[in-house]
């Protein structure tokens, strides 16, 4: 269980606060969205899960199965379960896919107590895991993400999510930049990874994602704050009404 | 440079020592002639010094204190499994191998069987055989720089390689300049290279250590290399030393027409190391890449300094240069470009980049540019950075915990350059040996 408590968080070296008091539960099992308009702090707090330096827990604390995170490294809240996929994923020049895949998987396995992969045991997972994305084996012996479309890249985030087996999947804006189909293949790649031992936080500033990855709870998110929390039907009144009514702009 | 200037202990150390041993430098008189010229002109200049413009950043004169006593007719005794140890990930390639210990030819831990239809005769073969003076030669706006002059007045050995026309040599020619014993020498070879008309080959020079070998050391190593019409080569330079050796290096490259030239230099572990190129495009529609890594800790010198000199037209040049500097290391870069107003249609890219593991590493990067044609596409760049705090960010997500982080986009970061070496095993064996030396860093 995700447990986030009163969290307030500013960017480090700067005095504007970002987050200025969330509380947010998100049992094991269920999907919940995170919604509200440009600014309002949706990818700052996705970054403060993942473990970022650059900013600054003020106040509050954010618990996974019990135990506060906010002392840990990023690689040390990955072993214990923690994967967001970026907005923005970024190109290794020089690291092949396969390289890098191989190097995260065994790196969160070996801090799980788990069995490293063998070459051909890893080979195998990967093919198979890559094949349900549409992702063609050849395209990860290339650097991480060089020169891939948008929708190669998002596919490929999801890759490594289903390769290091999170329990706390946290999705920034994973829709931004696809075009419908890609859409429906990063959206089957999330929902098959839906069960009952992880917990799925999903940033979107629209609705459409959630169209495919249905959610089970709906929070809006504006001026660092959760405004306002109901079920997936949230989501639809706020593609009707925009994020007027929380002082913002629809975009 | 004739500036009247007090010689340092070095210029003259190498300057009155050369009459004690000239009469055991190998060669006849013709060639002993050309080596008291050239000691006569390297007394006149001196070792190079930061006022002069192509050594501002390496100034050899200061940093070259002491002339060692030249490594002449060495005979100290090793084995082939110390060569192979000295190779590294190297030595595990089954090539065919020239072997020099302390400059000096040795057939009994060479292996040239496998270069069937290339000649390959060490130096010292050819001037006991009676060659003249020509064997030694360069260029001569190459053999004016006095490091090339001290290397010729000098000049114990070397190998001299002739690729026949129309011949293809798979196996990359290595020519292994290995460091051994305990006392710390001046060794300086000459090497030639010819590759015939549409003829190709791939060699290889390595400077490393035996175990044991003294950490010090100085090298002067000069390689002239001709390709003919269409002739392509591959010429990659490995310096994997101890950490104390001033290693100079000097290679000058013409190139005829279409001929296709990829010259690549990794240099790692030498206190000061210079690797100065020049490539003249004599014909038409000539290409190289020239590219390197270089990896360079404590307080190590590595300066890559080129002269890319398109003459005539549809020339195309690629340079890529990638370093690592840690600590209170320094890498120089000076690449200079020149298109000549013949030389039409060129296209040239350059690109320095290096990666700076420590607030007190310093890169020097001066591309220069002289372009006299109006119808070319040249370009250069160069960048000097830290590690990438977002990509570190993102691999650490991921699991991967920070010093593997590091090292895998250290090792990316090099690899890049690395990448540029088409044989497979030498690409492999030489990332190998820079992740032995990130692992070194680690430690």
């Amino acid at each position: 269980m995700l447990e986030i408590k009163n969290l307030h968080v500013k960017i480090a070296d700067e005095d504007t606060q970002i987050l200025k008091g969330i509380d947010l539960v998100v049992p094991k099992g269920e999907v919940h969205a995170i919604m509200g308009p440009n600014g309002s702090g949706k990818s700052t707090l996705a970054y403060v899960l993942a473990g970022r330096e650059d900013y600054e827990v003020t106040d509050g604390d954010i618990l996974w199965n019990g135990e506060s995170i906010l002392e840990m490294e990023p690689d040390e809240r990955a072993a214990k379960g923690v994967f967001l996929a970026f907005q923005y994923p970024m190109e290794i020049p020089g690291v092949a896919g396969l390289t890098f895949l191989r190097t995260a998987t065994n790196a969160v396995r070996k801090k799980r107590g788990q069995a490293e992969l063998t070459t051909p045991e890893f080979m195998k997972v990967v093919k198979e895991r890559a094949g349900k994305l549409n992702i063609d084996v050849e395209m990860l012996k290339r650097p991480v993400n060089v020169g891939f479309s948008g929708g190669e890249k998002k596919r490929s985030e999801i890759l490594q999510m289903a390769m290091l087996e999170p329990t706390l999947c946290v999705l920034d804006e994973t829709d931004s930049g696809l075009d419908i189909d890609a859409l429906k293949v990063v959206s089957e790649g999330v929902n098959a990874l839906r069960s009952p031992d992880r917990a799925m936080l999903v940033i979107t500033h629209y609705q459409r994602l959630l169209d495919h990855i249905v959610p089970d709870r709906v929070h809006v998110l504006a001026h660092g704050k959760i405004q306002k929390t109901g079920g997936k039907e949230l989501a639809l009144e706020l593609e009707k009404s925009g994020y007027a009514e929380f002082g913002e702009k629809a975009a | 440079m004739n500036v009247a200037v007090m010689k340092t202990k070095a210029e003259t150390g190498f300057t009155e020592g050369f009459e004690r041993v000239v009469d055991t430098l190998p060669g006849g008189p013709n060639v002993a002639a050309l080596r008291r010229e050239a000691i006569g002109q390297f007394a006149a200049d001196g070792l190079p010094h930061r006022r002069v413009e192509e050594w501002k950043y390496t100034d050899l004169r200061n940093v070259m204190k002491d002339a060692l006593p030249p490594a002449i007719g060495d005979a100290t005794r090793i084995t082939i499994a110390d060569v192979i140890v000295a190779l590294g990930p190297l030595g595990r390639m089954e090539v065919p191998r020239v072997v020099l210990v302390n400059g000096s030819y040795r057939k009994e831990l060479s292996n040239t069987e496998a270069a069937a239809g290339v000649s390959v005769v060490a130096l010292s073969t050819l001037l006991a055989g009676g060659a003249d003076a020509k064997v030694f030669g360069v260029e001569a706006e190459c053999a004016r720089q006095s490091v090339v002059a001290l290397n010729t007045a000098y000049a114990t050995d070397g190998v001299v390689v002739d690729v026949p026309d129309g011949v293809t040599l798979e196996a990359p020619v290595f020519i292994v300049h290995v460091r051994a014993g305990g006392v710390a020498q001046f060794a300086a070879s000459r090497n030639r290279v010819r590759v015939g008309k549409g003829a190709r080959a791939t060699i290889v020079e390595v400077f490393a250590h035996v175990p044991g070998a003294t950490p010090d050391g100085q090298q002067s190593a000069v390689t002239a290399v001709d390709l003919d019409e269409g002739g392509q080569l591959a010429h990659i330079k490995i310096v994997n030393d101890a950490g104390r050796i001033t290693h100079l290096s000097n290679w000058d490259v013409t190139l005829a027409k279409s001929a296709d030239y990829r010259a690549f230099h990794y240099t790692a572990g030498a206190g000061l190391a210079r690797n100065q190129m020049r490539v003249v495009y004599a014909g038409a529609n000539a290409k190289a890449d020239i590219s390197g890594a270089f990896l360079a800790r404590v307080g190590e010198h590595v300066d890559t300094t080129l002269l890319v000199d398109h003459a005539l037209p549809g020339g195309v040049s690629r340079e890529l240069f990638k370093g690592v500097l840690q600590d209170h290391a320094r890498g120089v870069f000076q690449g200079k470009v020149i298109v000549r107003p013949d030389a039409q249609k060129t296209d040239g890219k350059q690109m320095a980049q290096a990666l700076m593991l420590s607030e007190d590493a310093e890169f020097d990067s001066k591309p220069e540019l002289e372009i006299y044609a109006d119808d070319v596409v040249c370009g250069h760049g160069s960048t000097s950075a830290a590690l990438d705090t977002d990509l570190l960010f993102y691999l650490r997500a991921r699991g991967i915990p920070l010093e593997a982080a590091r090292a895998l986009l250290i090792q990316s970061f090099v690899g890049e350059a690395i990448d540029k070496v088409e044989n497979p095993s030498l690409r492999d064996a030489l990332m190998e040996q820079a992740q032995i030396w990130l692992l070194g860093h680690e430690a």
